[in-house]
């Protein structure tokens, strides 16, 4: 998408520099062209340009209907009809004798029918009996099946239910067990975060009156660093004030042994924590 | 419980074991860290007792100690009608009563007279809260030194509290313009720091302008119209023997010592007319040009390491500040942009600052100083037509003059680099100008 819109912008671009090219103060256009002789160009021309006069398309000619076809043979003469007659006389008589036999092979045919019939009857019967006895079999071993499952999906279906509660029962005893660690947890913490909020609010409280008792001397610049070693007794008065590691001048000592004296004494620590009997205090000037 | 959770909850056990350990060493809770980060800018509450008397000429060394201490911004007193005692020794000081008091410090002296008629004045610097002596010191000298004597003990003090060395023992140079009409003198005068004590070096009936110390205090260099043609002289300041060192054709203006004491930054304008800055070594008496612009270049000033010179210039219109190399040649760098016009600049001795007269939009003349490393300006003088600015050699204050009102004759006044303190030195008679700071006093 931004290859294109890229893409488009140079083109614009290049267009816009090219139209600015164009309109700018007129230079010459190149005429990209080979001079050519006009006589050569005319058999070239007659060769490649289409007939001035083209053929008009041959006209569609209507057709005629085809002639109607002759049906039907043609008609018999006398002799034919009396040889006819004849031939009808032999062939009725033929035909009453065929007749004869024919009914009497229907007579024997239509009795062997209705000996089979019986019989097919009878074993009809005797099928449709056993058939009978079969299903009934069946049926009742269909219900015995039945009754099984039945039974079987039953228990199945106890069981199940037996272990859907028991996992049940287990989720929310773990669920229970959960919720408890959680809410010791929460207690901990909130005791804990009241604890240390205390003891930071205290800390802070400290860190604020002396801050504000120090009077900065001008050589108390960042990279000074001194560690005051501070003895405290219960109700804050300072009773002693030791310099440990310190990189500052006279000035920068006399001034931070001064604000902590100045600061105390020191607001008392919260409930359950017993006052510090010493305060380690890093004079560390960050501007 | 799931493996989880109990994993997790041995881990909060561990964490809060652990933060329990930091926070509680082993001799359960009986030690508390605190980072102290920043401070306060107060001043640091101080009573100077008065001194034990001795026969003398009158001065009250601990009100002077008290005027140099407060004047410089650093230090607030504990007034006298509040001084639980006048303890004039340390053993007789109660500190309990001093600290209830307000205040930090106090210092307890005397003056005592000692063998050759000369006066000794001991002095003991106490920290009331840790009630230890922080700095004690005798200075003898004639009784006419007392108060060179009460600025030393005022720079010991100063030192032992700020870290800075103090600057109260030094001198200052200014011209003062006493009488009117043809009565009318130009005085060079040396004084203390604090304006008392004045000397007169030179008296003339043409003007005097632009004094300037050398780096050992003892010579002041000057611009004389003596005859009506300027000329730059140098003097020795004790015995008042001068010479001439240029009176070329044009102005000879605006000298400036260079840090070796060797040689003279001047403005002078030949026979071109537009003034330029020269060097002119004073033993060899060899002139070299720095500048070159058809412009007017003045009101040279060394760098402390005396590579560069910082000078005035109207090159861009408006007078602004400019900083070339000492020798000829270097392209001049433009300094100041705040204002229009900034002019007559002042190099602090750490090289840092450079103090100079800003011109506000209301059209009133200030002093302002601009940070030469982070180029921070600011203005510290209220002004009207402050001008002339100076540092004190330690840099913590600036002198300069000042003409508070139209009809009123020119101060000399100091203010602290943080433009917090200020004050008016000593009223002098007449009208009182061109203040020149000089170096520490060995």
């Amino acid at each position: 998408m931004s290859v294109v819109l890229h893409g488009s912008l140079i083109a614009l671009l290049a267009l816009g520099w090219w139209h600015f090219r164009q309109t700018a103060p007129a230079p010459s256009l190149p005429i990209n062209a080979t001079v050519v002789d006009a006589r050569t160009l005319k058999g070239l021309g007659t060769a490649s340009r289409p007939s001035p006069q083209p053929k008009a398309p041959p006209r569609a000619q209507p057709q005629q209907p085809p002639p109607a076809p002759v049906e039907g043979p043609p008609p018999p003469t006398p002799d034919e009809i009396a040889m006819r007659e004849q031939a009808a006389k032999e062939e009725a008589e033929h035909e009453a004798l065929a007749e004869k036999a024919e009914q009497a092979r229907e007579a024997q045919r239509k009795a062997a029918q209705a000996a089979a019939a019986e019989q097919a009857a009878q074993a009809q019967k005797a099928e449709e009996a056993q058939a009978a006895a079969e299903a009934s079999k069946l049926a009742a071993a269909k219900k015995a099946a039945a009754k099984l499952a039945a039974k079987k999906k039953l228990a199945q279906e106890r069981k199940l239910a037996e272990e859907k509660k028991l996992a049940a029962q287990q989720a929310a005893a773990e669920r229970a067990a959960r919720v408890a660690d959680l809410q010791q947890s929460l207690r901990e913490d909130e005791q804990a975060s009241v604890a240390s909020g205390a003891l930071a609010s205290w800390q802070s409280e400290i860190t604020s009156r002396i801050q504000n008792a120090w009077i900065r001397p001008p050589t108390a610049q960042p990279g000074i660093k001194c560690v005051l070693n501070v003895g405290l007794v219960p109700g804050g008065s300072v009773t002693s004030v030791s310099i440990g590691d310190c990189n500052g001048d006279d000035a920068v000592r006399q001034s931070i042994q001064t604000a902590v004296y100045n600061a105390a004494p020191l607001p008392p620590p919260p409930d359950g924590i017993p006052f510090p009997r010493q305060l380690i205090i890093t004079f560390q000037p960050t501007h | 419980m799931n493996p989880t959770l109990r994993m997790a909850s041995l881990l909060r056990i561990f964490v809060v074991v652990l933060t329990a350990a930091c926070l509680t060493p082993p001799a359960a809770r009986a030690q508390l860290q605190i980072q102290i980060t920043s401070g306060v800018n107060n001043p640091v509450p101080i009573a100077i007792v008065p001194f034990a008397e001795a026969p003398t000429d009158g001065t009250d060394v601990a009100a002077v100690v008290q005027h140099d201490l407060v004047g410089s911004g650093r230090f607030s007193e504990l007034p006298r009608d509040k001084m639980p005692a006048t303890p004039t020794s340390a053993a007789d000081v109660r500190f309990a009563d001093w600290k209830a008091a307000g205040s930090d410090y106090v210092v307890v002296g005397q003056v005592v007279p000692v063998a050759g008629g000369q006066l000794a004045v001991d002095f003991n610097l106490l920290n009331d809260l840790t009630g230890q002596s922080i700095a004690r010191q005798r200075f003898v000298g004639s009784t006419s030194a007392l108060r060179n004597a009460a600025h030393r003990v005022s720079d010991v003090i100063y030192q032992a509290i700020t870290g800075i060395r103090g600057a109260f023992a030094t001198r200052i140079a200014y011209i003062a313009v006493v009488g009117e009409g043809a009565d009318e003198r130009f005085q060079l005068v040396v004084a203390d720091a604090d304006g008392y004590n004045q000397h007169l070096i030179l008296e003339s009936r043409f003007p005097l302008m632009s004094p300037a110390w050398s780096p050992d205090g003892q010579w002041l260099s000057y611009v004389s119209f003596e005859n009506h043609l300027s000329a730059v002289y140098v003097q020795r300041v004790l015995t008042g023997e001068r010479t001439r060192v240029s009176m070329r054709a044009g102005i000879n203006g605006a000298p400036a010592w260079s840090p070796d004491g060797k040689k003279l930054a001047l403005t002078l304008s030949g026979s071109s007319g537009h003034p330029e800055i020269y060097v002119l070594d004073l033993a060899t008496q060899h002139l070299t040009r720095i500048t070159d612009s058809p412009s007017i270049n003045t009101e040279a000033n060394w760098s402390p390491d005396g590579r560069s010179i910082y000078f005035t210039s109207d090159r861009a219109g408006e007078p602004q500040i400019y900083r070339c190399a000492a020798t000829p040649g270097s392209n001049p760098e433009r300094i100041t942009f705040t204002d229009e016009y900034n002019a007559g600049p002042h190099v602090s001795p750490d090289g840092k600052l450079l103090a100079m007269v800003t011109r506000d939009d209301s059209g009133s003349y200030r002093i302002a100083v601009q940070n030469l490393v982070t180029g921070d300006f600011r203005v510290l003088t209220p002004g009207r037509l402050d001008q002339s600015p100076s540092f004190a050699p330690n840099g913590a204050t600036i002198m300069y003059a000042a003409r508070p009102g139209r009809a009123e004759a020119g101060i000399l006044a100091t203010i602290s680099v943080d433009g917090l303190t200020g004050l008016s030195l000593k009223p002098t008679q007449g009208e009182v100008r061109d203040p020149a700071w000089g170096p520490f006093i060995q």
